[in-house]
């Protein structure tokens, strides 16, 4: 924190996140009894993510991820712990003060409507609409537009506005998706696996792009990724999580180390560093020198 | 990584980060923000447009009939330029094609803006009172309340309230079937109202094999859709229920395109979700039941419109409602024209007539690339 802290003097003292014994399962009629830990999708997770930092959080598929992005939005509530947005407890916090802190980004939407890209980005302005009790269908205001562009122009999607999202390669819909969470104006943006799917190149654009915002607006990034290299090039700090819990959270010199890769993820890796950054790099063993714990552990 | 200041300088011009973003100029949002006013205008332009072609609908509808009408006699109806109480085509046109077009208005009208709120909601394009067994319960429920000869209790809306009953149980069936650990599928969701529609379907045939014959002849109208002269307190009663949904369903247009990109999405801008779940399956209980006690099981209306106003106008649900409310009510109307003129003086039900234009339109859609289905 004060490292941090003496790199940009505006960051506030607040953390973004403060997650204390966070625990959650999903409500099912055929519910383990409560001490069978095992049925806990999130696992009394403790860490915090400060201001303006970007995390990225990686595990293997099933490891809650995607659950601990909902957690933080407010989607499904925990059932044990507690969760602190800038310092207030997210549990008290309305929908809408939430909705104007905190941006998030899900995996699978659905593309059969055929909206426009400038309709797409505006719908980030919802938590922002003044509607009057007698507006009745409520349209945006001229703000409203100005931010909805210039997060077009951000993420390079402004040439787009008029075209429908159905006819959009999946790279533009990403871009078109940043810019909606972009247009919410957020202070944290929460994305869940936001390269999937993406070429090379796509895969770039969108790092780039959260980079720059990330720069410019000292906007926090929470971001899930199956892709541990492009977590170690772009995350200040990476968050491991294993079956619900967390492993460990820290910058990725210390995080991606192959004994702890191959404790999270059940084989071995190689770990070199990246010729340009210099950050770790992750790569798997080829073929002869590759042994799996499981079966070495069988032997 | 631009905060943190390792772990090395080098890394700055090796891992090739974005240059500095040059500076936004602010002329740009001049483009964009005259555009918005238009999209404003354009609003009052489509529905302006779309009033006066039902306008027109209304007068087409009109002259058409067992007894086509002259313009002339037409007109001098309409202008009550004649006088005298045996005019034939004043009756005609005041006491029966008039009630009965007016109801083809509001019934394709409730049909389509509930199928274009319920395909929103389901997130799937094939959506509709029919399809997800809301219809084939009101249905149902308005047999049983004839069954039992319960159709004059409340003042002669005993049926629509049956049917009412019957299509907010089928909902409420098909969404508890679908839910599963507090989430929706909607798939399962779509599944299970396809189930849901066949299996009330089955017993309204059946109660065909038990029914004496006059409630029988009703029964297979409303397994057909069809429409005919209402009364005028059903035409006033079902003109208040869609005047109120539509101010309900518009309430929530802004809510309704951001579920349909997808739920959670909308939660995390602030939708609340159950609240226009709730709102949308009450309305379309209430519309669907009042639509299907006057008018039978009417296909293919609430499915299609939207779909054609989604190609002409986009997908945007504060115009696209609205404008599927209109363009259902016409096609409903031209419908019935049809099919109260092809072979007068008898009459086709109007649920053919529908189902031959929607059939194709179906096929056509499944074929085309324009939608993706369960992608």
């Amino acid at each position: 924190m004060s490292q941090q802290a003496s790199v940009n003097a505006v960051v506030s003292p607040l953390p973004a996140f403060e997650v204390r014994q966070l625990s959650f399962r999903y409500d099912s009629v055929h519910c383990r009894p409560s001490s069978d830990r095992t049925a806990w999708v999130i696992n009394e997770m403790e860490f915090t993510v400060r201001q303006g930092e970007i995390v990225g959080v990686i595990g293997p598929n099933g490891s809650g991820k995607s659950s601990l992005l909902k957690l933080l939005a407010k989607l499904v509530r925990p059932q044990e712990g507690a969760i602190h947005l800038f310092g207030s407890d997210l549990g008290t916090l309305s929908r809408e003060s939430i909705s104007r802190q905190v941006a998030y980004m899900p995996q699978d939407l659905s593309y059969d409507f055929p909206f426009s890209v400038l309709d797409m980005v505006l719908m980030g302005r919802f938590p922002h609409r003044r509607g009057g009790l007698w507006s009745l269908v409520g349209w945006e205001q001229q703000e409203d537009l100005a931010v909805a562009e210039e997060a077009m122009v951000q993420t390079d999607v402004r040439h787009l506005a008029n075209r429908m999202i159905t006819t959009l390669s999946a790279g533009e819909r990403q871009r078109v998706l940043l810019a909606r969470a972009l247009a919410q104006a957020p202070r944290v943006l929460m994305l869940d696996e936001p390269t999937a799917h993406l070429d090379l190149n796509h895969q770039l654009d969108v790092c780039r792009i959260l980079q720059q915002v990330h720069a410019q607006l000292q906007m926090t990034v929470l971001l899930v990724s199956h892709d541990i290299n492009l977590a170690s090039q772009y995350c200040d700090r990476i968050l491991v999580m294993k079956q619900g819990t967390m492993v460990c959270i820290g910058p990725p010199q210390e995080v991606i180390h192959p004994q702890v890769l191959t404790e999270v993820y059940g084989c071995q890796v190689l770990v070199d560093e990246h010729p340009d950054t210099r950050l770790p790099r992750v790569s798997l063993p080829s073929q002869d020198r590759h042994q799996t714990v499981g079966i070495s552990g069988m032997l | 990584m631009i905060v943190h200041p390792s772990p090395s300088a080098s890394q700055t011009s090796l891992s090739d980060p974005p240059p500095p973003a040059p500076p936004v100029p602010l002329r740009i949002y001049e483009g964009l923000a005259s555009w918005q006013a238009l999209r404003a205008r354009r609003w009052y332009a489509v529905m302006g447009a779309m009033t006066l072609l039902t306008c027109g609908a209304i007068v087409f509808c009109l002259q058409f009939g067992a007894h086509a009408l002259t313009m002339a006699e037409l007109w001098s109806a309409l202008t009550f330029s004649t006088t005298g109480s045996e005019d034939v085509p004043r009756v005609i046109i005041w006491d029966i094609r008039f009630p009965r077009i007016l109801m083809g208005l509001f019934v394709g009208a409730s049909l389509a803006i509930t199928g274009a709120a319920l395909q929103a909601l389901v997130r799937n394009p094939l959506a509709d009172p029919y399809v997800l067994g809301i219809s084939s319960g009101a249905a149902l429920g308005a047999t049983i309340g004839l069954a039992l000869g319960l159709g004059a209790i409340v003042g002669g809306f005993g049926l629509p309230l049956f049917a009412f009953i019957g299509g907010g149980l089928s909902i409420v069936l098909v969404y508890s079937i679908a839910a599963s650990q507090g989430q929706l599928p909607m798939h399962q969701l779509l599944l299970a109202g396809v189930i849901v529609n066949a299996v009330c379907s089955a017993l309204m045939m059946f109660a065909t094999s038990i029914l004496n014959p006059a409630s029988l002849y009703r029964v297979v109208l409303w397994l057909m859709g069809t429409l005919s002269v209402p009364s005028i307190p059903a035409l006033i009663g079902i003109g208040a229920c869609l005047l109120i949904a539509i101010v309900l369903l518009l309430r929530e247009s802004q809510a309704l395109n951001l579920l349909a990109v997808g739920e959670d999405a909308a939660r995390s801008l602030g939708v609340d979700s159950n609240r226009v779940q709730r709102t949308v399956f009450l309305v379309s209980a209430v519309l669907t039941g009042a639509v299907v006690s006057v008018s039978g099981m009417i296909g293919f209306v609430g499915m299609v419109v939207p779909h054609l106003v989604r190609i002409l106008c986009g997908a945007d649900h504060r115009l696209l409602l609205p404008v599927s409310a209109l363009g259902g009510g016409i096609l409903l109307m031209v419908a019935d024209t049809v099919a109260r003129t092809v072979v007068a003086p008898a009459e086709i039900p109007v649920g053919v007539i529908t189902a031959l234009i929607g059939g194709p339109f179906f096929i056509y859609l499944l074929m085309t690339r324009k939608y993706r289905f369960f992608a």
